[in-house]
């Protein structure tokens, strides 16, 4: 699931490793609470999700950035798609529970 | 913070990762972490626990990028079938001692068939144990070595039990596709 917001972000555009923690961070996503996003990139990047290359970032040293490469974007799509499928069954399980806090 | 990604760039050394891809991460890493300090934001809130870990954090990191081998623990998966077959073999030869003497060395219990027995013998003689009477009184005269040879037959027998199991729960537990 992690590798999948990791390929979202990404996927908006080219991002170097802590722009893509920004990122998940501006969406409240905190991830790196139980590890780091860095073994998540070389996994994806060992299995040719991502595509790779250097650039000069905003006046500093140049950076590896990272986009979803062609098998990325299909994985993406699978993900979502089973993402989106899985949230509608919990929800529809879920929707009649009523919650009722005593005051 | 360069003090984490200097013990990365030693650990990275250890595991044989190729100095330009050691280079490249620690460069990224120090680059990312530059920026986290600039912002306030610190080592453990970018890293979370692996903060507190920079050797196993770089080992992941290399074995996730696949330019490392295996990481310890795969390897010792690996390692885990050849101390099974030592174990297994080592049963099976206790087993086949244990039979073999068994079988063919002198007999360290007797029945011996008595019709009297001197007054005072059993004072000299190993222990003896009087059978229920049938015609002749039987005596059964017990070695001290006897026992040996069956518990080594018994302990046998349990242990090649017990590897018999670790090798199906080894089996179960191996993924798909696993080398052997």
């Amino acid at each position: 699931m992690l590798d999948l917001c990791l390929l979202a972000v990404m996927d908006e555009g080219p991002a170097y490793g802590y722009e893509m923690t920004k990122r998940l961070r501006d969406r409240g996503l905190a991830i790196v609470g139980e590890g780091s996003i860095y073994p998540l990139l070389g996994r994806l990047e060992r299995d040719g999700l991502v595509d790779t290359y250097r650039a000069a970032s905003n006046g500093g040293p140049p950076r590896k950035y990272y986009r979803p490469s062609s098998a990325g974007r299909v994985a993406l799509a699978l993900g979502v798609s089973e993402w989106r499928a899985a949230r509608d069954a919990v929800d529809a399980v879920l929707a009649p529970v009523k919650i009722e806090v005593a005051s | 913070m360069s003090d984490f990604v200097e013990q990365c760039r030693q650990e990275w050394r250890r595991l044989g990762v190729p100095d330009p891809l050691a280079e490249e991460m620690a460069s990224d890493l120090a680059s990312d972490l530059t920026d986290a300090e600039a912002e306030g934001v610190s080592v453990e809130e970018l890293l979370g626990i692996s903060a507190f870990d920079p050797r196993s954090f770089a080992a992941s990191w290399a074995a996730e990028r696949g330019v490392i081998p295996v990481p310890p623990s795969r390897a010792n998966a690996r390692r885990r079938p050849r101390v099974l077959v030592a174990f297994t073999a080592l049963a099976a030869i206790a087993l086949i001692v244990a039979a073999l003497l068994l079988l063919t060395g002198n007999p360290k219990v007797t029945l011996t068939a008595m019709s009297k027995r001197t007054p005072g013998a059993h004072l000299k003689s190993p222990p003896a144990f009087v059978l229920p009477p049938g015609g002749s009184q039987q005596v059964l005269h017990a070695n001290m070595a006897a026992p040996v040879e069956w518990i080594l037959l018994v302990l046998a027998i349990i242990a090649l039990g017990f590897a018999g199991w670790l090798w199906s729960s080894w089996g179960r537990s191996r993924p798909p596709g696993a080398p052997a």
